[in-house]
């Protein structure tokens, strides 16, 4: 019996060991966040691959703001200034998922905020087109996604009449509040293509607003992350 | 302090310290309300008014050495607040204490940052309140005296707050008014303690100069609509100006634009336009008019149903913003349009800074300006008058978070749309719009609105003459004084398909066109509309959120909540985010009950001292704490009345503060030539539950039949109504405190406090009993608690006597 390959095996695995450091150690985060696409999305419906995947893959906690780094991975959102938030992770995932993003894709968000949204994108889509209309969040989303990513381009200034040298637009993310869906997005986004809208106050988000584009009409769909159930008798009905 | 007798200059300077102290509370409201809201406001005043409770505190557990001091205490603590007022927002402005309300319920770090501004506004009500207090107790003999002119510098300061409003900077007010305080302590020294005070405070004089000439920005709350506005790219301020109602400032930014909830076909732009804002609320864009005027943004929009559905030439607009529902009537032709708009200062600015913008349409016909309450305007309107009555559009893209849940809004209740119903012509129509919310609220509030006027005005089937088109962002209903016909129907339906939005109700409407073209995952919006219009009795007590109507009694239109769905909705939507849908009423909530447990506090403390004294302390107790509670909730409900009476809120308000306050002065200056005998004060407290008891009979008729009086007869009515309550209510303190001194003056200051705290507890009762209940629940309280302060003088030897054992 020769010894010596099984030596040198066990050898070289001490070695790896020693000389690596550990995946735990590379990403101290890595498990928050598998936690976090269990618990928070899968639980409760989103069951996109794609989308999973990308959850589990983007660093949120390097998407909030300095201080809040522990809160990153719970189940709310979290301020970042000048009156906006990021997202709970369950509505990133819940709007992903609406999107349907797929690889070849291009896609545009009006209101860039943390970037994280931008980021959880890029992970699936070919390009992801992101417009802030505060500098000082733009400037700041576009260091981290441009370090991370050669695919999401950055732009500061009014998202109104989108990007229109790059669309049409597979899919559109409008995270900006405003009053109206400017004209000129729907226009940039393709035919069959989807919009998604969240509607609700900082800190609670209780509608997303899909819409789409088929055959010359816009039409939308309101759809509620959290399910109200509004009076007894429909549930004993 | 300076010997025995009244003492003119004492009096004359606690004249001018009280009004100081009055101002610089409605002072502090305003810049806070400015800063974040109306309701965070209240909560940061309400602990800071506590230092009246605090200052009997100290007062009863170290009164010997505090009155022994207080020749130069007292002129040392009226300078002290009066700097204190000068700089406390200044200070709050730091970074360090830069507070959110927004955060509070996300960010546990908010909460020492709370705790520090509570403390530099608690400081100068406290130091400032502890002066008053020494030169009561002081001059117990001669309460009625001393009383009067707090009371009556009180009233005058209210009036000073409003003139402050009106001409100077929200950061510049305190700063003067701080100086009132310092001058009344330089007046209150003697001798050479004055020009030692006159030299120590030259620094604040100094420093008020400064301020003066120089007033700093208000930091605002990042999340108050007029702090993202500055977010977008080149936006400015290009106007500001003070007004009694509010700060109001106007935006520019060529990103900035109003289309609210436009129809998903329309290609064309939404027009940039300049926006209003007071006390940082956004209250509308500055409309454009003009001759080359064509269409209106808003005619694609739901808001356009009413002129879909036929031609309107005698058009109200309620509460008309900054005007552009009436840019949209002129647009549509309308021959007479009446915008009924109740901020004075607004239209003001409209008619003359901004005139060329709006294209002088608020200086000439077909438009005439009413800076007026709706209400008043509906009393005074001729019957059968108007085409159209619009109402503006409700809520706001998002969601308000519930922050107008406990504003008082009197034309949107039942009796409001009765009202706008005899105004309408007979094929007349009351048009009102909603952003639609989820949960869906509003909607369905209007909705029940709507069916409860057309039922009690005699229609039998309301589904004939309410027609409702919804977007993927609003809602807009019509209610037809006679059935709606066929050819409006079409022409809804028409409208409807061409602009992408849904017909929700509408005669002889099929299922599957409500949800053509905005589809709703939840339908509990359409099923629960489809329960009102059959009349289902039992829908207000299944749905989870408050749907009834708003009334006169309980005029809380946005006020959603029911406390006993509060767990269903925790489940729903988590714990964390529950708060967001109805802040206004959880900050009301919290600050009931801080103030409950720091008032508990303030009274429990002195018993510490007052244990050895040989009198009773229970008819202390109850008699001062039942006439702190009933004078707030009388003047709660005379607020309530008048505002409605008078037609001007500001304008009412200060005048049932400053009336009461006048003429409780006078009784109480009065009260100083009778005999504090038990009997006496009992037969006073009884005769104010009484007069009590016989307005919540009367006094509702006697307005709606004087209504449409002139103003002068108004004016002397309100005075009557209002003093008379007033001028006996302002004798019971003294007359208590005289009892007091004759029998245990220790328990003078404890007495002080409590009717401080109560006071000051008082409001938030007030408010959240209304809210529930109705005014007429929080009338119902004020005649209890005088009934209550009537039984503790005849039941006064056991309740002030001797302890036994």
């Amino acid at each position: 019996m020769n010894r010596h390959p099984t030596h040198k095996c066990v050898l070289a695995l001490i070695l790896t060991l020693l000389l690596c450091p550990s995946a735990a150690q590379q990403d101290p985060h890595a498990g928050e966040r598998g936690r976090m696409v269990r618990d928070q999305l899968q639980a409760r419906g989103i069951d996109d691959p794609a989308t999973l995947e990308a959850m589990r893959t983007v660093p949120r906690h390097l998407y909030v703001p300095a201080g809040q780094e522990r809160y990153a991975y719970q189940d709310r959102p979290l301020p970042i200034g000048y009156g906006q938030t990021i997202s709970q992770p369950f509505i990133v995932g819940y709007m992903t998922q609406l999107v349907q993003p797929q690889a070849g894709q291009r896609v545009l968000e009006i209101g860039t905020g943390s970037g994280y949204q931008a980021a959880v994108l890029a992970e699936i889509v070919s390009w992801v087109y992101t417009i802030e209309i505060v500098p000082g969040l733009g400037e700041r989303a576009a260091r981290l996604l441009q370090e991370a990513y050669d695919n999401v381009a950055v732009r500061t200034g009014d998202g109104y009449f989108g990007w229109e040298e790059a669309g049409p637009f597979d899919a559109i993310v409008v995270t900006a509040a405003a009053d109206h869906i400017p004209p000129p997005l729907v226009n940039q986004l393709r035919e069959g293509g989807r919009m998604v809208i969240p509607v609700g106050s900082p800190f609670q988000v209780q509608m997303l607003m899909l819409v789409e584009k088929q055959n010359g009409q816009v039409t939308t769909r309101s759809l509620m992350p959290v399910r109200f159930v509004p009076f007894t008798r429909s549930r004993e009905d | 302090m300076d010997g025995p007798g009244k003492q003119p200059r004492l009096i004359i300077s606690l004249g001018m310290h009280s009004a100081a102290i009055i101002a610089f509370q409605l002072a502090l409201m305003q810049l806070i309300s400015v800063a974040q809201w109306h309701h965070f406001a209240y909560m940061i005043i309400s602990v800071a008014m506590l230092g009246f409770g605090a200052s009997g505190t100290l007062l009863a557990l170290f009164r010997s050495r505090l009155l022994g001091w207080s020749p130069w205490l007292v002129p040392l603590l009226m300078s002290l607040s009066g700097a204190m007022m000068m700089g406390a927002f200044a200070v709050a402005r730091l970074n360090v204490f830069r507070f959110d309300v927004y955060l509070l319920f996300v960010d546990a770090s908010q909460f020492p940052v709370l705790a520090a501004n509570y403390l530099i506004f608690f400081l100068p009500f406290l130091t400032g309140a502890l002066a008053i207090g020494i030169l009561f107790i002081k001059n117990a003999r001669h309460i009625g005296t001393y009383y009067f002119s707090n009371l009556l510098g009180s009233g005058a300061g209210g009036l000073l707050a409003l003139l402050l409003a009106a001409w100077v900077h929200p950061m510049q007010g305190p700063v003067l008014i701080g100086l009132l305080s310092v001058g009344a302590g330089v007046l209150a020294a003697a001798g050479r303690r004055r020009v030692l005070l006159l030299l120590l405070n030259l620094s604040a004089i100094a420093v008020a100069g400064l301020l003066m000439k120089s007033p700093s920005d208000i930091p605002l709350s990042e999340y108050k609509s007029l702090a993202r506005t500055m977010n977008l790219p080149e936006a400015r301020i290009v106007h500001t100006r003070p007004d009694m109602q509010g700060l109001i400032q106007v935006v520019a930014s060529p990103a900035l634009r109003y289309a609210p909830a436009l129809s998903l076909s329309h290609a064309g732009e939404a027009p940039v336009r300049k926006h209003l804002f007071v006390n940082g609320d956004l209250l509308g864009p500055i409309p454009r008019f003009g001759p080359e005027t064509s269409g209106h943004i808003l005619d694609h929009t739901t808001m356009a149903l009413p002129y879909v559905m036929k031609e309107r030439q005698s058009v109200a607009v309620l509460h008309a913003g900054t005007g552009a529902a009436v840019a949209q009537a002129l647009a549509r032709d309308a021959r007479r349009v009446d915008a009924v708009m109740e901020n004075r200062g607004v239209l003001r600015l409209l008619q003359t800074c901004f005139a060329e913008e709006t294209g002088g349409m608020f200086l000439r016909d077909p438009v005439h300006a009413w800076a007026t309450q709706v209400r008043h305007f509906l009393a005074s309107a001729p019957a059968g008058h108007f085409d159209l009555i619009v109402l503006p559009l409700m809520d706001a893209f998002g969601g308000t978070a519930g922050l107008n849940a406990l504003r008082e809004d009197y034309s949107m209740t039942q009796e409001a749309f009765s009202q706008m119903w005899d105004c309408l012509l007979p094929d007349g129509v009351i048009a009102v719009s909603s952003w639609v919310d989820y949960p869906a609220r509003t909607a369905l509030k209007l909705l029940t609105t709507l069916v409860e006027t057309a039922r009690s005005k005699g229609v039998t089937e309301p589904r004939d003459h309410i027609a409702a088109l919804r977007s993927w962002g609003t809602i807009t209903f019509v209610l037809k004084k006679e059935p709606l016909d066929s050819a409006e129907v079409q022409r809804i339906r028409a409208f409807g398909a061409g602009m992408f939005f849904d017909p929700a109700l509408l005669p002889g409407l099929d299922a599957s066109e409500r949800t053509a073209y905005n589809a709703l995952d939840d339908p509990s919006l359409l099923e629960v509309m489809d329960r009102i219009m059959a009349g289902d009795p039992e829908v207000g007590r299944d749905y989870a959120f408050m749907i009834r109507p708003a009334t006169d009694d309980k005029p809380y239109f946005s006020q959603f909540l029911r406390l006993d769905r509060l767990r269903q909705l925790g489940d729903a939507f988590g714990q964390q985010q529950l708060p967001f849908l109805e802040l206004g009423f959880l900050i009301v909530l919290v600050t009931l009950l801080q103030g409950l447990l720091l008032a508990l506090l303030l009274i429990l403390l002195p018993l510490y001292r007052l244990k050895r004294s040989p009198r009773k302390k229970t008819g202390t107790l109850l008699y001062f704490g039942a006439i702190g509670l009933g004078y707030m909730f009388v003047e709660i409900i005379l607020i309530q009345r008048f505002v409605l009476y008078l037609g001007h809120p500001v304008f009412a308000l200060t005048s049932v503060i400053s009336t009461m306050l006048i003429a409780s002065g006078a009784g109480s200056l009065l009260s100083d030539r009778l005999r504090a005998t038990p009997r006496l004060t009992a037969r006073l407290a009884l005769a104010v539950a009484g007069l009590m008891a016989a307005y919540a009979l009367l006094l509702p008729p006697l307005i709606q039949g004087t209504l449409p009086d002139p103003p002068a007869c108004r004016i002397l009515i309100s005075l009557l109504v209002i003093g008379l309550p007033a001028f006996v209510m302002g004798m019971l303190f003294p007359l208590g405190v005289r009892h007091l001194s004759l029998r245990d003056s220790s328990q003078i200051p404890w007495a002080w406090g409590i009717n401080g705290c109560l006071s000051v507890v008082s409001t938030s009762v007030a408010t959240l009993i209304a809210v529930e209940a109705g005014f007429r629940a929080v009338m119902g309280v004020a005649i209890g608690s005088y009934l209550l302060a009537s039984a503790v003088f005849f039941l006064h030897g056991r309740l002030f006597g001797e302890r036994t054992g």
